[in-house]
């Protein structure tokens, strides 16, 4: 399969479908689970699907060290590449990978402020043209909203998706009675999207429980396969 | 002398250019009554440290090989290690600290931790060296031994406690408050070799008391015993020593100790800071790969009896001949015996084993316990080579050496100096695995490869000084590439029938890009079409191709080229046309295989405060470079970023004016990547350009 044809037949353009369209620049979405159950995984995917599309991607990370981030996306593209029988993929990994650039933030409580401000140099000073940040590790429960609006109003001046990693920690209820994680309660003005993850039986399943302002019920037709970590139908 | 293995050390002291290092080194020579008179660095009596070996280090004031030299304090056998500063030379400082058991980390009172002490320190942190802090310069203006303590905090990550505090700085600076004992201590006579210790001053009470609460809170962590004795009021200095001493080799804590070097002020106390909390061999443990087991790793013991095994950790053509440092790890090495180099395979016998003391030859010694840093004499090895006893078959992990980034032509006026040239060339590749050099078989020129300009710069000065060899020096160039991109036939005969012998050969077959390596030859040619006997030709005349692609002039790599076919005249056909049609065969086809140009592409990793890192990803960005990733801790930050080489030539300059300073970079090589067209339209030209010059 060529790229193009690949991009075309992604499970992603599902997502997108559920979302109308997509996140949409200047929109924040937030994928929620326990740890450990793919979370990471299913960002990553999004963004190698970006990445195929030639579309910059700035992964933040608070928590993990580059060559573990880096791996991840050295997994998920061979197991896409496995699975779609990718022509010429080694040219395609090497193009790719141009467009990726790993930020870390190591120290704990990394301020927001130090955080925007750095990703502002790398997209200009660094004259690195993203669409996509994706931002994994962040601890919704130890933020303010304040953060989150920040995060916000950054996504609208330069026309950024911002896709978050929610982590649901703690005893149950995880969730409320629209399935909303109860860990973004106080976000549901700053996040367009909420996926969240659930095992389900062998699977997990993706299901979206917010998009741009409606909430709905009802499951997505995508799970993440427990032995590639990739989203499928 | 015999020395139990709890009695001795191997140190490192490691520092920030300009902190009173060697200054350090020599007072600690001096005081372990090494040598009886003491020389400055910058000496007037034009001796200079007995530690900085070269001429060159003397005029710059730096330190630039490491010696190693033994030294006794109370009865304790200490080993220094004297490591290099600069950043261009971290091939010496890495090869010191491989063998190192314990570092002493000397800080500016002034300057604090500036940003090669964070270079140095991650280095210790890599290999795992337990540390002391000293801050030096305690009569500096401006001193601030606090200041510097609070940023070995905040700046390297240190659980840094006081073990002292000053009784005055600056021009009143007469030496410390001992927090363990808690009493003055000062240095009388010439050069300070008398200490006394006294009652503490009143006026310095109150501080002192404080900082030995904090000290003995943060020491208390590693020891129950302490904590009890705290608790009921039984402190005793062994309780104290003892904690310290677990905190330190944990790498958990770091005890500073200050004073000035210069003014003889606080020495003596580091001496027994370092026999007392650093580790001895013992405390270490050592690993070895077994080589009978693909690898796979075993411990060594510092048992005297074990058979022996010791490391080759630097190379130094002295006065005297080649000298080989190792660093014994198991067992006893003897003067006589033999011994096994396991990376070559040859065994030697130990003809002379030396203790040294900078530059001038120590004393011999018959034999020399695991643990300790002896050198031979005239030994053929590579730096990074492990010595064993015949019957074992181990290596110590190779010391990572990295590859030269940049090359020079250098030459010489005439014949004469260039044998003095070839002299020093021979030299310094011994000393300095990181050093190469070759003559271009092209244009005749010697040509030098380094870590970076200023690494070839001190040895184009040392061929000045030492050889009297005044070079002179062409632009830095870099190592370009050719290879193809498309799979092509050819179909070539070569013809020559002008009276004489004739010449004939044809040669049919394919070329292709190889991913793996840089050249392959297939021969598939069925019926003797081409006899046997020419087939070795043909390949001869390929690679001869393969020497100078036509873009550049630059070798080709990555090429697959199979011999499908031919023909062969009964007369005509010779060892010498088959070369010549393959040759030709390549020359023919290359431009139809759509070559392109290769690049050395680096790896680049830039270290500063986080503030600058907007500077750092915008000059990356504007030097062809891809950011790979970014790591920020706190004001720390960190750019990793595939650079390539050509665009990286005064990097470091342009780095130092965008950043104050305080920034700084290392890069190795990582691939060769393709040139972009429009830069390589531009080497094209220039070869051009060049070749018509030449006439070729």
């Amino acid at each position: 399969m060529v790229k193009t044809e690949l991009i075309k037949r992604s499970p992603l353009r599902i997502l997108e479908k559920a979302m109308r369209g997509g996140l949409g620049r200047g929109n924040i979405a937030a994928l929620a689970s326990r740890k450990g159950v793919g979370k990471t995984a299913c960002l990553v995917h999004i963004a190698t699907d970006k990445l195929f599309q030639n579309k910059p991607v700035i992964h933040v990370s608070y928590s993990s060290r580059v060559d573990y981030i880096i791996n991840w996306y050295e997994d998920i593209f061979k197991e896409i590449a496995k699975k779609r029988q990718l022509e010429s993929a080694v040219t395609v990994h090497d193009e790719i990978i141009k467009n990726r650039v790993i930020m870390n933030f190591k120290q704990e409580g990394t301020q927001t402020e130090q955080v925007l401000k750095s990703l502002e140099a790398m997209i200009r000073d660094g004259n690195f043209a993203a669409e996509t940040i994706i931002i994994d590790g962040f601890d919704f429960s130890r933020s303010s909203r304040d953060d989150l609006k920040q995060f916000k109003t950054f996504a609208q001046r330069l026309g950024l998706e911002i896709w978050f990693s929610a982590s649901l920690k703690g005893n149950e209820p995880l969730f409320d009675d629209k399935g909303l994680p109860l860990v973004l309660k106080n976000y549901m003005e700053e996040i367009s999207v909420i996926i969240t993850l659930r095992y389900q039986e062998e699977f997990i399943r993706l299901q979206m429980v917010k998009s741009h302002g409606e909430t709905i019920p009802g499951e997505l037709p995508l799970t993440l396969d427990p032995k590639t970590l990739l989203i499928a139908e | 002398m015999k020395t139990e293995l709890s009695k001795m050390r191997n140190i490192g002291i490691s520092a920030h250019i300009d902190s009173g290092k060697t200054t350090l080194t020599e007072r600690i020579l001096f005081y372990c009554k090494k040598i009886h008179k003491i020389h400055e660095v910058r000496g007037k009596d034009g001796v200079g440290a007995t530690m900085d070996s070269m001429e060159l280090e003397k005029e710059r004031g730096i330190t630039i090989a490491s010696a190693a030299t033994r030294v006794f304090w109370e009865n304790y056998s200490i080993n220094i290690i004297d490591t290099p500063g600069h950043v261009d030379f971290t091939i010496e400082v890495e090869r010191a600290l491989r063998v190192l058991d314990g570092a002493v980390l000397v800080l500016c009172s002034v300057g604090g931790v500036q940003s090669q002490s964070v270079t140095v320190d991650r280095q210790l942190k890599r290999y795992n060296v337990p540390r002391l802090a000293f801050i030096n310069k305690l009569d500096r203006v401006g001193a601030d031994p606090i200041k510097v303590k609070e940023q070995l905090i905040e700046k390297l990550g240190h659980n840094a406690v006081l073990m002292q505090v000053p009784i005055g700085l600056e021009d009143n600076h007469q030496g410390v408050i001992d927090l363990v004992t808690m009493e003055a201590v000062t240095f009388e006579g010439a050069n300070g070799e008398i200490v006394r210790r006294g009652a503490t001053p009143e006026h310095l009470k109150a501080e002192a008391y404080e900082k030995r609460e904090e000290m003995l809170d943060a020491v208390s962590m590693f020891s129950d015993e302490l904590m009890e004795a705290i608790l009921e009021d039984k402190v005793t200095e062994n309780l104290i020593y003892d904690a310290v001493r677990r905190g330190t080799l944990s790498q958990k804590l770091t005890p500073v100790f200050m004073g000035s070097a210069y003014k003889n002020k606080g020495i003596q106390l580091l001496l027994d800071g370092i026999t007392r909390y650093l580790p001895c061999p013992a405390d270490t443990e050592t690993t070895a790969l077994d080589l009978d087991k693909e690898g796979e790793k075993i411990g060594l013991l510092p048992d005297p009896q074990k058979p022996s095994v010791s490391l080759v950790f630097k190379l130094e053509d002295g006065p005297y001949g080649q000298l080989t440092y190792i660093r014994i790890y198991q067992g006893t090495i003897r003067k006589g015996e033999e011994l096994l180099n396991t990376r070559s395979g040859k065994k030697f016998r130990v003809g002379r084993l030396i203790r040294m003391h900078a530059d001038s030859v120590e004393d011999d010694i018959s034999e020399a316990l695991c643990g300790d840093i002896v050198a031979l004499f005239g030994i053929d090895c590579a730096s990074g080579d492990t010595f064993v006893k015949p019957g074992l078959n181990i290596a110590m992990t190779p010391t990572y050496t990295p590859e030269p980034v940049i090359s020079l032509a250098i030459s010489t006026s005439d014949k004469r100096t260039s044998d003095k040239l070839s002299k020093a060339l021979n030299r310094f590749t011994k000393e300095d695995p990181t050093f190469k050099t070759y003559v271009d078989p092209e244009s005749k020129q010697t040509i030098i490869q380094g870590m970076g300009e200023l690494h070839l710069d001190v040895y184009i000065e040392r061929m000045k000084r030492e050889y009297k060899v005044p070079v002179e020096t062409g632009k830095p160039e870099v190592a370009y590439r050719e290879t193809i991109s498309r799979k092509i036939d050819f179909d070539y005969t070569h013809k020559k029938q002008t009276g004489g012998a004739g010449q004939f050969g044809r040669v049919i077959g394919t070329i292709e890009p190889l991913s793996e390596g840089s050249y392959e030859f297939v021969d598939n040619v069925k019926g003797g079409h081409i006899p046997r006997e020419f087939i070795p030709s043909c390949n001869k005349g390929f690679q001869a191709a393969l020497k100078k692609g036509r873009l550049t002039g630059f070798p080709i790599v990555g090429i697959k080229v199979t011999l499908t076919d031919g023909q062969a005249h009964a007369v005509d056909s010779s060892d010498l046309a088959f070369q010549t049609a393959a040759r030709d065969a390549f020359y023919k086809s290359y431009s139809k295989a759509s070559p392109y140009i290769l690049e050395p592409i680096m790896k680049v990793s830039v270290e500063g405060p986080s503030e600058f890192a907007g500077n750092v990803f915008s000059s990356i960005n504007q030097r062809r470079g891809i950011i790979v990733s970014s790591l920020e801790d706190g004001t720390f930050a960190r750019v990793d970023a595939e650079v390539p080489l050509s665009e990286m030539f005064g990097y470091a300059t342009t780095l130092r004016s965008l950043t104050q300073g305080k920034a700084e970079f290392t890069m190795e090589f990582l691939k060769y990547g393709r040139v972009p067209s429009n830069i390589a339209e531009e080497l094209m030209e220039n070869y051009e350009k060049k070749r018509g010059h030449k006439g070729d």
